[in-house]
């Protein structure tokens, strides 16, 4: 069964539509890409897909039930995890702050020492040691960031990581890094669904869903 | 609980907005503390002074009710007073209306102090009685126009008259002699020697009930007129001169002249308190039951006197149950019971209460330009964060915990300020107190100056306006404010309360703990709003 479902979704921006009746399965342990052109509605579906924007119509099954019958704030910590193109990370936190801050928003249980412990090991397993970990995010460059905000979508074991552009603005080592990275995920039975405009990206991914501009 | 943790790393985070908003906190909290200080302390004035204050209580004849009902009544159809009704006032219907003012009795006064209400009841005769050759009144300067004034008066009618035998007025005549002599029923009347306000020098005061003719005098009449313990004195009625009577002078005492004395000064050789003779009821009620026997048949060379009860209460509720309880014991409507000592005391409150109601609304004034400053702070601050608010809710952080968050961050930083505006407030709050209480007490003196001026008796006041001298208690004597309305009372003197010794206590820190509340929460309310409005897409969409 599909980790989740769109059918047939809709959605306009006043009377502009953007999406119309798109309908997917995503399933557990693949990478899915989402392609298209600027101004195709790729984000406006990874907004919907976190539950930032509710679609005009059409149905969201996350594991066959509704997400309109799940809490919202529920489903956006716990479900599923975000890595939002500008990384949305909250800039006086420290690195390792804003992954424990993750942890307690989504309820993850244990001590404040364990989750530091586990965000710390979140870190190192993107590429951040001790030192860039404690550092504000502020001070951290853009491919730290990134790597930020994917260690903050996983620390709360989320089933579904949801990606805008998470190379769009890396150099090619740390977008293979970067990639390697959701690879290990989907190995590990995540559903991860990317929007890029890359077509290395598009390649390395199971599936692509291609949205095309609506006229 | 990460709430708190987190709104703790944010206040430590954003140092500078923190602590400019900690600062006009301060400032509203110093202010506060101040205020609800001087609040307090007004309200512990009260207490204590209630507390420790000895209240006394006397019945006496509603004058000023007999003056407006002489008046409804001798007003004529279109409503006009007496004089301008008819042309010229009724001056006959007055003095009948005056004679009619019967004087309790002892049995009468002893059946009021019946009341379960009183703690004690002592009483006091006075009588007038002139010297002779020998034994003379001390005089002072204006002692030589003193008989001039007194016939002046007699034939103005005008009403200083302490009673007579039976009527209170005694038509109107003034009561003439040299001497007050004053008969106690018991010790505990002689309130200036239970004070310590009078002391015996020589001798030893006459004993408590005696009937003998023993009195005592005071340093200066025995001075002036070369007495000591031992010698006798001759007494006559001024209304008869033939009439004597032979005091034993038992003993001579020191009185402290008080500031407010101006008895003598108004040229009356009686009202000097030097010229004042003391014994016991029983003597001086012999010495006018002697007088009534040999008197004419009228009565008027009687000697006359007046009969005086005090009525002392353990508080102010008795004495208040007292006010009712004494017309059901069969009090007459026309008489009133009054205590000088609650009057006093509502007067010593005087500046201290004025200044704590300018507090109130200082205190007010201040919490409302703090709260709307605070709440403009709350909305640059809101505004400025709301990319925060995005991200923390797109994470999903429920906006009323976001919210929540942010409340608390304000509550925590008022509460801090608050905390160091009490401990501010609190060593600040006496001085700061004291000094404007002084000024309060100096422009009430200066006010009452001014009307005194107006009066043309800068002169003769001028002693008794002088910047008011502070005694150890923290009390200033000063005159009585209202000057024009204690004109017959210049003789008493206020003590204003002028400093306090402590403000602060738990119910103005619980005070101050409210108002960081309520700041919290008017400014947190702005917060709550705004953050409740905010959209995480819209702001995350925007900044993208």
């Amino acid at each position: 069964m599909a980790l989740l479902s769109l059918n047939c979704i809709s959605f306009s921006y006043g009377r502009t539509p953007v999406l119309k009746d798109i309908s997917m399965d995503f399933e557990q342990g693949k990478i899915y890409c989402i392609v298209g052109k600027s101004g195709a509605g790729k984000t406006t579906l990874l907004s919907i897909l976190s539950g930032l924007a509710v679609p005009d119509s059409g149905v969201i099954l996350y594991n066959g039930k509704d997400i309109k019958d799940i809490d919202k704030y529920e489903y956006r910590s716990k479900y599923i995890g975000v890595i939002f193109q500008s990384f949305n990370l909250i800039t006086k936190f420290t690195a390792l702050e804003n992954v424990v801050l993750s942890m307690d928003i989504a309820g993850v249980k244990g001590s404040q020492r364990d989750k530091k412990a586990k965000a710390l090991e979140l870190l190192k397993s993107v590429g951040l040691d001790e030192d860039e970990a404690n550092r504000r995010v502020l001070k951290l460059s853009g491919g730290q960031q990134q790597r930020v905000a994917i260690a903050r979508a996983l620390s709360y074991d989320a089933q579904i990581i949801l990606a805008d552009e998470p190379t769009g603005n890396l150099d090619e080592e740390t977008q293979n890094e970067i990639m390697e990275i959701f690879c290990t995920l989907a190995r590990q039975g995540k559903c991860v669904i990317l929007v890029s405009h890359s077509k290395r990206v598009a390649d390395s991914c199971d599936e692509c869903l291609t949205l095309s501009k609506i006229k | 609980m990460y709430i708190i943790k987190n709104a703790l790393r944010c206040i430590g985070r954003s140092v500078g907005r923190n602590v400019l908003i900690g600062i006009i906190v301060l400032v509203i909290a110093v202010s506060s503390c101040i205020g609800l200080s001087i609040r307090q302390a007004s309200v512990n004035a009260r207490k204590e002074t209630l507390e420790g204050l000895s209240i006394t209580a006397s019945l006496s004849y509603d004058r000023q009710a007999l003056m407006q009902d002489f008046g409804g009544m001798n007003r004529g159809e279109n409503g006009q007073p007496p004089e301008k009704n008819n042309g010229e006032f009724d001056r006959d219907s007055f003095k009948d209306m005056m004679g009619e003012m019967e004087s309790l009795s002892l049995e009468e006064y002893e059946t009021y102090a019946s009341a379960s209400t009183v703690k004690d009841f002592y009483y006091t005769l006075t009588a007038y009685l002139n010297g002779t050759d020998d034994f003379q009144a001390v005089s002072n300067s204006l002692s030589d126009t003193e008989n001039t004034t007194q016939t002046e008066n007699q034939n103005a009618g005008f009403p200083m008259g302490q009673g007579g035998m039976g009527k209170m007025g005694g038509g109107m005549a003034m009561n003439t002699g040299d001497f007050t002599l004053i008969g106690y029923s018991s010790d505990t009347a002689m309130t200036d020697f239970a004070n310590g306000s009078a002391a015996i020098v020589e001798g030893a005061v006459f004993a408590e009930g005696t009937s003998d003719f023993d009195c005592i005098i005071s340093e200066e009449l025995a001075t002036y007129n070369e007495l000591c313990v031992g010698d006798e004195i001759t007494l006559v009625n001024p209304f008869k001169e033939d009439e004597e009577y032979n005091l034993n002078v038992v003993g001579v005492y020191e009185k402290a002249s008080e500031a407010g004395d101006m008895s003598s000064q108004f040229g009356f050789t009686m009202s000097d308190p030097a010229n004042e003779i003391y014994l016991s009821y029983n003597a001086l009620q012999s010495i006018a039951d002697s007088s009534l026997g040999v008197s004419n048949e009228d009565n008027t060379s009687a000697l006359r006197s007046s009969l005086n009860a005090t009525y002392t209460f353990a508080d102010v509720d008795a004495y208040e149950a007292f006010c009712e309880e004494v017309y059901t014991l069969g009090l007459d409507d026309n008489y009133t019971v009054s205590s000088s000592d609650i009057s006093a005391f509502e007067q010593s409150l005087i500046p201290l209460e004025t200044l704590s109601t300018m507090a109130f609304y200082f205190l007010l004034v201040i919490l409302i330009i703090g709260a709307v400053i605070l709440v403009v702070l709350n909305i640059f601050n809101i505004r400025e964060r709301k990319y925060e608010i995005g991200v923390l809710t797109a994470m999903g952080m429920k906006k009323g915990k976001v919210a929540l968050q942010f409340v608390t961050e304000i509550f925590l930083v008022t509460i801090c300020a608050v905390i160091l505006g009490i401990v501010i407030g609190g060593v600040s709050a006496v001085p700061v107190t004291n000094a404007l209480l002084e000024n309060q007490t100096t422009a009430q003196s200066q006010q009452s100056n001014r009307i005194a001026e107006n009066f043309g008796r800068e002169n003769s006041m001028g002693e008794m306006m002088a910047p008011p001298n502070m005694d150890n208690s923290g009390k200033q004597q000063v005159p009585q404010g209202g000057f024009m309305n204690r004109m017959p009372d210049m003789q008493s003197m206020t003590e204003y309360v002028t400093q306090i010794n402590s403000a602060m206590n738990l119910t103005v820190v619980f005070q101050m703990l409210l108002i960081a509340v309520c700041l919290t929460l008017v400014s947190g309310a702005v917060s709550m709003l705004f953050v409740m409005r905010y959209e995480p897409l819209r702001i995350l969409s925007n900044r993208d």
